[in-house]
């Protein structure tokens, strides 16, 4: 145990923190202020904390002790109960309501928490979503009720991929062909479907709208570094998805 | 009839964006009534006869206030919303038209086509930032104003 240790815990709670944060999809500026404002609470010194989209570097002083850590973030989700849920935690340590060891415990909870919504349902809002995107851009019923399977299958297909090959790059391409494959069958057989309102609907989850808002809010907050990755992050996504709809659409001729 | 259409499939969407990307239950309904007023607004610039990247940029600036006020009221991180919001912002359809035109081997059209659907982009950038630096600059002026406040009222 490292209860005994109090500068350990204070290490491994905001390390905690952050790393819970940064995986789950948090702005840079977000993950330090909190880690800096957990370890400010409990009356380090210097605190100091580093974090790019793949890694955090914290250090504080303690006493006449420098305290310094690195920890790498391998992989990066999206669950922003999460993000939500350690703010609180953070918010009631620094206002004094909860002890640190408190702390400590809640985040281990929240670590190991589940998403918030089962599988099917995420898939399917995936679906909704793209379905209602593809009406609002000019579609009609039959597009509607078409691209909600097409984009629940994209969704079903990126989670799948992502398991087996860890490569979300990969993983996002393959779903938006399969994605444009059922589209481009359907618009085959059924010439009242709009393809082109359907295959825009249908890539539109992949899109990367919290890496966006994300990376312009480091640059904004001045964390070029991180700003910067965030953003080709996004770049790389959406072309990956462009070249898959490309592949698709050159089938068509 | 549009309107209504409109207003609910924009709902529909923003709050299948707020479940896919895990947010909390209760900020759900707030997530999909931000995406659906930003695309109320778009719309609305459209139809007034304004250039739709003016209107883009309307409609994400809005989405961006309402996000950062809303995470204040509701004390949850302002991506919660701001991200349901600029979904139904996305410019798919000339991205969509860029890339068709470049598969057809008419390039001068594609890159037009791809410069329009950077500017859209750009427009969704521009307005979330505005929108994120007149929140900050307003929250200095209160906080600024609370301390002057306080300090009044110790003196006094």
């Amino acid at each position: 145990m490292l209860i005994g240790l109090s500068n350990e815990l204070v290490m491994e709670t905001c390390l905690l923190a952050g790393e819970i944060m940064l995986k789950s999809g948090a702005e840079t500026y977000r993950v330090e202020d909190t880690m800096q404002l957990l370890a400010g609470s409990v009356g380090m010194e210097s605190v100091h904390s580093f974090v790019t989209p793949t890694s955090i570097i914290f250090s504080y002083r303690a006493g006449d002790e420098d305290h310094t850590r690195m920890i790498r973030i391998p992989n990066r989700t999206i669950d922003l109960n999460k993000v939500t849920l350690v703010n609180e935690v953070s918010r009631q340590l620094v206002s004094g309501q909860i002890s640190l060891q408190e702390a400590y415990s809640k985040l281990l909870e929240i670590d190991l928490k589940k998403t918030l919504y089962p599988p099917l349902l995420l898939h399917l809002a995936a679906g909704l979503a793209s379905g209602s995107f593809a009406v609002l851009i000019g579609g009609n019923l039959f597009d509607f009720l078409l691209t909600i399977v097409s984009g629940f299958l994209v969704n079903l297909t990126v989670s799948y991929v992502q398991q087996i090959l860890q490569v979300k790059l990969f993983a996002e391409f393959v779903a938006a062909f399969v994605g444009g494959i059922v589209v481009l069958q359907a618009a085959w057989f059924f010439p009242v479907l709009h393809l082109d309102l359907m295959l825009i609907g249908t890539m539109i989850p992949l899109f990367p709208g919290i890496a966006v808002t994300n990376s312009l809010r480091d640059l904004m907050a001045g964390d070029l570094v991180a700003g910067v990755s965030r953003g080709v992050e996004a770049v790389l996504t959406a072309l990956s998805v462009a070249v898959a709809a490309a592949i698709v659409l050159s089938f068509v001729g | 009839m549009f309107w209504l259409g409109g207003l609910s499939l924009s709902l529909l969407s923003a709050v299948s964006f707020g479940i896919l990307s895990n947010v909390p239950l209760r900020t759900l309904p707030a997530v999909g009534l931000v995406g659906m007023s930003g695309w109320a607004i778009y719309r609305l610039a459209t139809l007034e006869g304004l250039a739709a990247s003016f209107a883009t940029f309307l409609g994400s600036t809005f989405i961006s206030l309402a996000s950062q006020t809303l995470s204040v009221r509701l004390r949850v991180p302002a991506t919660n919303f701001s991200v349901a919001g600029i979904i139904v912002l996305v410019p798919g359809s000339t991205a969509y038209k860029s890339m068709l035109a470049f598969i057809n081997g008419d390039y001068l059209g594609g890159v037009t086509l791809g410069a329009q659907t950077s500017l859209l982009g750009g427009a969704i950038a521009a307005g979330l930032i505005l929108g994120l630096s007149l929140f900050r600059l307003w929250k200095g002026f209160v906080s600024r104003y609370a301390r002057n406040a306080r300090t009044r009222a110790k003196t006094d």
